[in-house]
């Protein structure tokens, strides 16, 4: 057939020729990459966050562009998920978001190493990425039908919610499973009620479990306002005649 | 033994396994962890745990080839080892470093990056002792008496190995700069130059245990790692796909990794055929079933379940999964643990001269760690198969996915049982070979063909 140096022949010059493409591709990439990652705005705030994910080890739990360990959430797009205040609030507490769930280290950040992350993450999450991570595409997140409640069911999902509570709660089957489904929740509470809830729910319930999020007053009317739209249409008149006096 | 020297080989081979029992050990604490469990968290958290995991691998698997090493080298070149002393002053500072990396991960010490966690300074540490092991080696194949292609091979693995180890160390700010350089490490070690170091002890024992021509297993050797390099270095693109770099790495990652398996199947069907055509039987029988075995469970596990995830369109779904944890595991035992327990296999007898070549121990050993690993495999896959599903086709929230997994852990801590009962076997039957010894044991085939 060949011989031993017909063969030691073809691996060199197949390596020597595949090095060679694989050194050219890599100089390219490098030239690309400033664009794709917008290297522009790669602060010194950003590369603090970055050296503080590399110190604490952070990839030993999470994915970040799906490489870490596969304990923890993947990260790549936790900025646009869940939010600056959401970030810092697992950063001070991690017991805070989801208590008695999976453990996450605890560390003792300053303000500003939180601000690191955040503007770290969210770099990360605006680089070009081919498409990672997927959008799911069997149930996408849907806000609840209109036109069942009667009121004005129009109002848009506002972002903190699907930033802070869906990490617990659940709609339409989506969603954490820490506290109950929030798909019926109208009917339920009245508006009143979930502002002093979503406010401070332990100064309403001193043994629940639901932490104090950090919200702006704004944040929980806008959240009261859109929860008591959330009713199945066999709810209960009652609370709405309630609500309108 | 048939070369004084070879005696250090020994040290490297109880190191290793010491390190393996001890990776194990993490293990459980991960797999416990995933499954609910995590009741060390306070002590060893899981950041912890799978540095430790995966470092120990490393090392135990690194510590496996430097003792391959220097077993195979005088014999291949008819010589002694250049500096016994040297060897040993390697192995006792390798042992320093690795121990000392392994206590600062649970004191917080450590890089942050995925296999790279070694803290710099321990990092040129690591650098000298790996440069001080390629001088000894290589000054060995200079003054030897004969010079083979395994040899060869094997010395132009471990070295590129070292050199490998350097763009790692690379600095930079950029998430995916750092990512870049991190792979010229990982993949091009494991899919690169340890496959060079796989086929040359690949090599060595097929020419050892069934007295093939060396002129046709070396021929062959040369085809494989040209396959290898053919289709692994543009393969590392199967890792670029989506860390911020250039779209064409979808099209020339995709294509070049999906012809990695081609070098896996080729030392798969090298072994079988080799182990077939030699017709005479060995009296280590031992040695050649993990010897073909490995040939084997590396086409499976790097080969088969490596191209089950490396095309773009799936790897989009599977990325940072349990997926990848799935054929890490498999891909890792089947081609570089294997091969080190060949090794081991191969040489005990003739460094101790306790000429126990089959036990029911030693079978019990391949059987229960090789089902034990295949079970283990299979957990990960069902866990991994519904993640990807429930997580990024479903979009359920990541951890009441992970809730809904955790009852795989379960099968993946019994398979691991098993597993471990396997290689705690094998660790039985190392120890019982005793302490290396001055006698003689011939080649059963003799030296003579060690010719060209
Ligand atoms: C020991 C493992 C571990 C380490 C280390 C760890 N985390 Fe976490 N992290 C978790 C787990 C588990 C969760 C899921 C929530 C929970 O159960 O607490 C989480 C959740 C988060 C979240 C919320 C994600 C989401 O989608 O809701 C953020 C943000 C986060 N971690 C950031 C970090 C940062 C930054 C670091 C490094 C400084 C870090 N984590 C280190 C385990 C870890
Ligand atoms: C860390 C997890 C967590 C987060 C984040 C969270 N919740 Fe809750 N929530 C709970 C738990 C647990 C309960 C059940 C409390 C109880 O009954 O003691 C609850 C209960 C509620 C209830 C009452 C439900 C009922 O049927 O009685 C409402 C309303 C609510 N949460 C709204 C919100 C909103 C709005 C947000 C986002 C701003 C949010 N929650 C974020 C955990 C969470
Ligand atoms: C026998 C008991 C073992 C158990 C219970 C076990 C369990 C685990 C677990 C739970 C992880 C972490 C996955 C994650 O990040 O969530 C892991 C990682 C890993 N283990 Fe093991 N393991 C065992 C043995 C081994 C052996 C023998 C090898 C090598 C031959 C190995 C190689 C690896 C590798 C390479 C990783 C990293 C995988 C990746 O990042 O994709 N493990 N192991
Ligand atoms: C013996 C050889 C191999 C070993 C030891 C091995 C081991 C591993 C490990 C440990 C990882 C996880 C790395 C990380 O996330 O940091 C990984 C990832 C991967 N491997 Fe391999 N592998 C081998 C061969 C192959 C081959 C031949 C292929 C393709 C045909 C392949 C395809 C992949 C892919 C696509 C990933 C990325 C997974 C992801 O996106 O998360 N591997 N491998
Ligand atoms: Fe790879």
């Amino acid at each position: 057939m060949f011989s031993r140096s017909q063969a030691k022949a073809f691996f060199l010059i197949g390596t020597a020729l595949c090095s060679f493409v694989f050194l050219g591709l890599t100089v390219d990439t490098f030239r690309q990459m400033p664009q794709l990652t917008n290297a522009h705005n790669l602060s010194p705030e950003v590369i603090k966050g970055k050296h503080l994910w590399d110190v604490n080890n952070c990839m030993g739990c999470h994915t970040l562009l799906g490489e870490g360990g596969y304990y923890a959430p993947e990260l790549t797009k936790v900025y646009e998920r869940r939010g600056p205040a959401f970030i810092k609030a697992m950063l001070t507490d991690p017991e805070s978001m989801y208590p008695g769930r999976r453990k996450m280290q605890a560390y003792d950040l300053t303000e500003e190493e939180m601000d690191a992350f955040v503007a770290f993450f969210k770099w990360v999450g605006e680089m070009d990425l081919q498409g990672f991570p997927p959008k799911p595409q069997l149930l996408p997140v849907a806000v609840p039908a209109a036109g069942q409640g009667g009121i004005a069911e129009t109002m848009a999902q506002p972002k903190v919610f699907n930033q802070m509570c869906v990490a617990c709660h659940s709609m339409n089957g989506q969603g954490g499973m820490v506290g109950p489904a929030l798909d019926n929740i109208g009917s339920k509470m009245t508006k009143a009620e979930l502002i002093a809830w979503i406010t401070d729910p332990k100064a309403v319930k001193p043994e629940t479990t639901m932490p104090k999020l950090p919200l702006s007053e704004a944040d929980v009317i806008e959240l009261a306002a859109y929860l008591t739209l959330l009713k199945s249409p066999t709810s209960d008149p009652s609370i709405d005649q309630q609500e309108a006096k | 033994m048939n070369y004084r020297t070879q005696r250090i080989a020994y040290l490297f081979f109880a190191t290793s396994l010491l390190l393996l029992s001890l990776q194990i050990v993490y293990g459980f604490i991960m797999a416990f962890a995933h499954s609910g469990y995590d009741v060390l968290h306070d002590i060893i958290p899981f950041h912890v745990a799978r540095a430790t995991h995966t470092n120990l691998l490393v090392m135990w698997l690194l510590s496996g080839f430097m003792g391959s090493a220097y077993f195979l080298i005088p014999e291949e070149t008819q010589s002694e080892i250049y500096s016994e002393k040297l060897a040993f002053v390697q192995w006792l500072a390798y042992v320093l470093v690795g121990v000392t990396a392994i206590v600062g991960f649970h004191f917080h010490w450590w890089e942050g990056r995925k296999f790279l966690e070694i803290p710099r300074p321990l990092d040129y540490l690591v650098v000298i002792d790996v440069l001080l092991f390629v001088y000894n080696i290589g000054m060995t194949i200079w003054y030897g008496k004969k010079r083979t292609t395994t040899a060869v091979v094997l010395y132009a693995g471990l070295v590129s190995a070292a050199l490998l180890y350097l763009p790692g160390m690379i600095p930079t700010d950029h998430q995916t700069a750092d990512s870049y350089w991190r792979w010229w490490v990982v993949h091009l070690w494991v899919e690169g130059v340890w496959e060079l170091i796989l086929g040359g002890l690949l090599a060595f024992l097929l020419l050892k245990l069934t007295g093939m021509d060396r002129e046709v297993v070396e021929k062959w050797l040369y085809v494989i790692v040209g396959l290898t390099f053919m289709s692994g270095i543009l393969g590392t693109g199967h890792h670029y796909y989506f860390i911020g770099t250039p779209s064409y790495w979808l099209w020339i990652g995709g294509l070049f990794s999906a012809l990695e398996p081609l070098a896996f199947l080729g030392m798969a069907v090298y072994a079988v055929v080799l182990a077939k055509k030699g017709g005479r039987r060995h009296p280590n029988q031992n040695a050649l079933l993990w010897t073909v075995g490995c040939a084997i469970m590396s086409f499976i596990g790097a080969g088969f379940l490596g191209f089950a995830h490396t095309l773009p369109m799936v790897n989009r779904y599977t990325h940072g999964t349990l997926v990848t944890a799935m054929h890490g595991h498999l891909a890792f035992w089947g081609a570089y643990a294997m091969i080190v327990f060949g090794i081991i296999s191969y040489a005990m007898p003739k460094l101790t001269g306790r000429k126990v070549y089959e036990s029911p121990t030693a079978a019990f050993a391949f059987w229960s760690s090789n089902i034990g690993m295949v079970a283990m495999t299979a957990a990960f896959a069902v866990a991994g198969v519904t993640q990807v599903y429930l997580e990024r086709k479903v979009g359920m929230d990541f951890l009441a996915v992970q809730e809904e997994v955790e009852v795989h852990f379960y099968g993946v801590i019994l398979a691991a049982l098993l597993f471990t009962s396997g290689i705690a076997a094998f660790i039985w039957d190392f120890i019982r070979y005793g302490l290396p010894k001055q006698e003689r044991v011939e080649d059963v085939y003799g030296t003579d063909f060690i010719g060209a």
